[in-house]
C-alpha cells in the first residue's frame, strides 16, 4: 500500500475512543506500528516509513507509550536496538525467543519447574494428555501463565529425555476416561529417567572414550597404557 | 565390506589360538580379498610350504573356505582351474562366543552333548568315529565316570551326537573346494540348487562358493549308521591324537580319509547359523522384556520356538507365522506363561506390534524382529551418545532419531530446551565423531539466511559404531593380555606360595581378568547385534 492510500484508508474509518485527540503525526506513527503486529518494529524503521521528521517521530513515539496506545519491547536478536508494538499485542517468538525464553535468555529455571511439576502431575494421573494435565495446571494454580501448547512442548522433551513415555488410549481400563486414540502420557517404567539399559559397550571405558579414533595396541595412546582403564579396574575393587 | 578394526580382532584372535603364521595368511586374505596360493605366497613373503599348512590349518577350523574357478585358456591353450581362498570374517569372530555356543547346549542337551560339542569347536572338525573314540577315552579317565556311564560308549556317544544334529547345533562339512561354472553354465547350476540360489545375479563370487560348497539341505543333517569296525579302526590311529588349541598340520590330514577302505569318512562340526540365530532369539525376547513387558516376552519367547524349526535363514525379518492355538500351547508349557489365557496372549501379540487377522478363520501372527532388533540397537548407540556427550545431547540425538529425517538447528534447540549456542556446539561435536550428518541450506528470501540441517543416517551410524565396538573388542582383549603378562610371574608360582602380598596380588589379578573378561562377553552380544542380527 502507497503511503496516500493508506492514508485515505484511515481516514474512511470510524476513528474509536482511544485515538481521539492524537495528533496527525501520532496517528501516522501508530498506523505504521500497529500494521507489524506483533512482530514490532524498530525505531529506525518507523523513520523511514513515517516519512516525518525524525525528531517529530520520537516525540510521537514517546507520547504514544504514556498514552498506553504502544509499548517498548525487548528483543533477543538484538538486545541494543529498540522495538515497539501496539499494546493489543504479545511479541512475536522471533522478538522474544519464544516462550522459554525470559530477557533474550533460556529461562532454564521456569523449565525445570514445569517438567517437575508435569512429572508429579502425570504419577498421580496415571494417564493424561496435554489437555488433562494443562487443565489440572490451571485449576491448581500451580504453574501460572502457561499455554497447553507450552505443556505439550515440556512433555515432548521429557519423551525425548525417556522421562515418560507417549502412548495412544485404548479407552480401556485406565484409558477408560480418554478417547480412544488420542495421545497421552504415562511414566516410564524405570523410575529414574534416561535409558532403561546401559549397552554393553557404553559400560566400559573405550565406549565413552575421546581418543578412541587415535587409541592402537602400540601406540602412545595404547589400551596397554590405558589411564581410563587403569582407573576403572580400580574402581572396582 | 569388513570394518577396519573388525579385521584387526581377527587376525589378533587368529594369532593368539594358532600362532603367527596363520595370523599372517589370515590378515592378507582379510585385507586383499580372496586369493590364489600364489598370490598369498607373494604378499605374505612366507615359504609356500608355510601358506600351505596355514591355509590347511585355517579351512580345518573353518576360519578359510577354498574353490575352484575354470579360467578359459587362451589361443588353443586348454581351460585351467585355479583354487582360490577366502577367509570366513564371521566364523572367525565367533571364536569369542564359543563359550556362549557352550552354555546353549549344556542348557539343553546336557553334559555330555556339551562335551561333543567342545571337541568339535576345539578341533574344528571331526568325523563320527574320532568323536566315539574321544568319548571312550573320556569315559575311562576317572571322575568322568559318572556321566559316561556303562560299557555302551559307543551308543551312548551315537546317541548324543544324534541329539546334537537333530537340534541342528552340528552338520556336515561344507565341500572342500567346489568347482564354480563360469557364468555362461551358471543358470543350469542354479537351477539344481534350487530356491537358495534363485538371486545367483546379485551374488558375489565368494557368495556362489559358499552355497556350493554347502551341503544340500536334504544331507545337512543327514547321520548314516557307523559300522563299529570302523570305529575300531579310527580307535588306533586317533588315540594318540592330543586335544589342543593349536593342533598342527600332522593329525589333520588323516582325518580326511579312512586309511583301510580309502573311503571319505564325513566330516562334522557346529553349525554357527544355529547357534547365532538361538542368540538372535535371545536378543529379542530380552530386550522385549525390558522395552514392553513380561508377558510380551514370553509369548515372543514361546512364538519364536515355534518358528525357528522353519526359518529358513538367519536374518529372518518376520517371524514364521503360527496360529494362536499353537502359540497358546508353547506358551503355557514355559514358566510364567501358565496362568495366560488366549485374551492376555492376544494383548501381548498386539503390545508386539502384531495385527490382529481380519478373519477369525485363519487367526495367525508373525512378529516383526526386523524392528525389535532395530529397536535395540538404537537403544545401545543412545546409550552412548549418553555416556560420551551427555544429557543435552542424548535428547537432542533421540529427537533426530525419531524424527528421521533432517531437522533444522533451532528447531532441535527449541524442542530440547538446549540453549542455542549449546545446541549448535553439540551438533558440530556429534557430526565430527560421525554420529550425524549435516546439511547446508541458502535461503534467499525474505533475506539472506544460512540453515543448518541435521539428520541420523543409520546405515552409516551402525557401521561407524560396530567398528568401534570392534576397536574396544580388541583393546578388551590387549589388556587382558598386558594384565596377564605383568603378573606372569605370579601365575607360574604354585598356589600355596600365593600368601601375603603376593596373594592380594594374585586376587586383583583374577577381579581384573573377570571383568575384562565378562566385558568382552557383553559387548560381544552388541558385536552380534549389529553384525550378524
Ligand atoms: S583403551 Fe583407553 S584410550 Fe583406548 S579407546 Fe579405550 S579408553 Fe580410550
Amino acid at each position: 500500500m502507497s503511503r496516500s492510500s493508506e492514508a485515505a484508508a484511515l481516514k474512511r474509518k470510524r476513528p474509536d475512543s482511544s485515538t481521539q485527540g492524537l495528533v496527525d503525526a501520532e496517528l501516522v506513527v501508530l498506523n505504521v506500528v500497529k500494521s507489524k503486529k506483533n512482530q514490532g518494529v524498530w525505531v529506525a524503521d518507523v523513520k523511514k516509513e513515517a516519512n516525518i521528521a525524525p525528531a517529530l517521530v520520537d516525540k510521537c513515539l514517546t507520547s504514544l507509550v504514556k498514552k498506553n496506545l504502544i509499548k517498548k519491547v525487548p528483543s533477543i536478536q538484538n538486545k541494543a536496538k529498540k522495538y515497539y508494538m501496539a499494546v493489543e499485542y504479545e511479541p512475536s517468538e522471533e522478538l522474544t525467543g519464544g516462550a522459554w525464553y525470559s530477557e533474550g535468555k533460556l529461562d532454564k529455571e521456569f523449565i525445570t519447574v514445569l517438567r517437575e511439576t508435569c512429572l508429579k502431575v502425570i504419577g498421580m494421573m496415571k494417564v493424561a494428555t496435554v489437555e488433562g494435565i494443562h487443565d489440572f495446571l490451571k485449576k491448581r494454580k500451580v504453574v501460572e501463565c502457561c499455554t497447553s501448547q507450552q505443556v505439550g512442548e515440556i512433555l515432548n522433551s521429557m519423551v525425548l529425555d525417556d522421562s515418560i513415555i507417549e502412548v495412544k488410549s485404548t479407552g480401556l481400563g485406565e484409558y477408560h476416561s480418554i478417547p480412544i486414540g488420542s495421545v497421552c502420557y504415562r511414566i516410564a517404567v524405570g523410575v529414574t529417567s534416561g535409558p532403561k539399559t546401559i549397552g554393553p559397550m557404553a559400560s566400559i571405558p573405550c565406549g565413552a572414550c575421546p581418543r578412541i579414533s587415535v587409541c592402537t595396541p602400540d601406540g602412545i595412546i595404547s589400551p596397554k597404557t590405558c589411564v581410563y582403564f587403569t582407573k576403572w579396574l580400580d574402581i572396582e575393587f | 565390506m569388513v570394518s577396519p578394526h573388525g579385521i584387526k580382532l581377527a587376525v589378533y584372535l587368529i594369532s593368539s589360538y594358532f600362532g603367527e603364521l596363520n595370523a599372517k595368511v589370515c590378515d592378507c586374505l582379510l585385507r586383499r580379498g580372496t586369493q590364489t596360493l600364489h598370490q598369498v605366497v607373494s604378499s605374505t613373503e612366507l615359504s609356500r610350504k608355510n601358506v600351505k599348512n596355514c591355509l590347511l590349518v585355517l579351512i580345518h577350523h573353518n576360519c578359510v573356505q577354498a574353490f575352484a574357478i575354470r579360467q578359459p585358456g587362451g589361443f588353443g591353450e586348454e581351460a585351467k582351474i585355479i583354487t582360490q581362498y577366502m577367509a570366513l570374517f564371521d566364523n572367525i569372530i565367533h571364536k569369542l562366543r564359543f563359550p556362549k555356543f557352550i552354555e546353549i547346549v549344556s542348557e539343553e542337551l546336557g553334559k555330555e552333548c556339551e562335551e561333543i560339542l567342545e571337541w568339535l569347536l576345539q578341533h574344528g572338525r571331526l568325523s563320527l568315529s574320532q568323536i566315539i573314540v574321544k568319548y571312550k577315552q573320556a569315559s575311562k579317565q576317572v571322575g568322568m565316570t559318572c556321566h559316561f556311564p556303562g560299557d555302551s560308549s559307543a551308543d551312548a556317544a551315537q546317541d548324543s551326537f544324534n541329539r546334537l544334529v537333530n537340534a541342528r547345533f552340528v552338520e556336515r562339512c561344507p565341500a572342500p573346494d567346489p568347482l564354480l561354472e563360469p557364468p555362461a553354465e551358471e543358470e543350469t547350476a542354479a537351477k539344481k540348487r534350487g530356491a537358495k540360489s534363485a538371486k545367483i545375479q546379485a551374488q558375489t563370487m565368494e557368495q556362489q562358493a559358499l552355497a556350493a560348497a554347502a551341503p544340500m539341505e536334504s544331507m545337512r543333517f543327514l547321520v548314516e549308521n557307523i559300522w563299529n569296525d570302523s570305529v575300531e579302526k579310527a580307535d588306533k590311529r586317533t588315540t594318540d591324537v592330543k586335544c589342543g588349541m593349536k593342533r598342527k598340520q600332522e593329525d589333520l590330514e588323516s582325518n580326511t580319509k579312512d586309511p583301510a577302505t580309502g573311503e571319505k569318512e564325513v566330516l562334522w562340526r557346529a553349525n554357527f547359523e544355529e547357534f547365532i540365530r538361538r542368540l538372535r532369539h535371545k536378543a529379542c525376547v530380552a530386550n522385549v522384556k525390558v522395552r514392553v513387558n513380561n508377558d510380551a516376552a514370553i509369548v515372543l519367547a514361546a512364538t519364536l520356538e515355534l518358528s525357528r524349526h522353519s526359518e529358513t535363514k538367519l536374518r529372518i525379518d518376520n517371524s514364521v507365522p503360527q496360529s494362536i492355538n499353537a502359540i497358546y500351547d508353547e506358551v503355557i508349557k514355559r514358566e510364567g506363561g501358565l496362568g495366560m489365557d488366549l485374551e492376555r496372549i492376544r494383548a501381548s501379540l498386539d503390545d508386539l506390534g502384531c495385527e490382529a487377522p481380519l478373519m477369525e478363520i485363519d487367526e495367525t501372527y508373525s512378529v516383526d524382529l526386523k524392528n525389535i532388533i532395530e529397536q535395540a540397537r538404537i537403544e545401545e548407540v543412545e546409550s552412548i551418545v549418553l555416556k560420551r556427550y551427555g544429557r543435552e545431547a542424548y535428547r537432542m540425538f533421540r529427537l533426530l532419531s525419531k524424527a528421521d529425517r533432517l531437522v533444522e538447528t533451532d528447531k532441535i534447540s527449541d524442542t530440547t530446551f538446549v540453549e542455542k549456542k549449546d545446541a549448535v556446539k553439540i551438533l558440530f561435536k556429534l557430526w565430527k565423531d560421525d554420529y550425524l550428518e549435516m546439511k547446508k541450506v541458502i535461503a534467499r528470501a525474505p533475506k539472506q539466511s544460512e540453515f543448518i540441517l541435521w539428520k541420523i543416517n543409520k546405515q552409516s551410524l551402525w557401521e561407524h559404531i560396530l567398528d568401534e565396538m570392534y576397536h574396544a573388542a580388541l583393546n578388551l582383549r590387549l589388556r587382558t593380555t598386558h594384565e596377564k603378562e605383568q603378573e606372569k610371574e605370579i601365575l607360574q608360582m604354585p598356589k600355596d606360595k600365593l600368601v601375603g602380598e603376593l596373594g592380594n596380588k594374585y586376587m586383583r589379578l583374577r577381579k581384573v581378568c573377570i571383568v575384562l573378561e565378562s566385558s568382552l562377553m557383553n559387548l560381544d552380544d552388541s558385536l552380534m547385534l549389529f553384525h550378524d542380527f
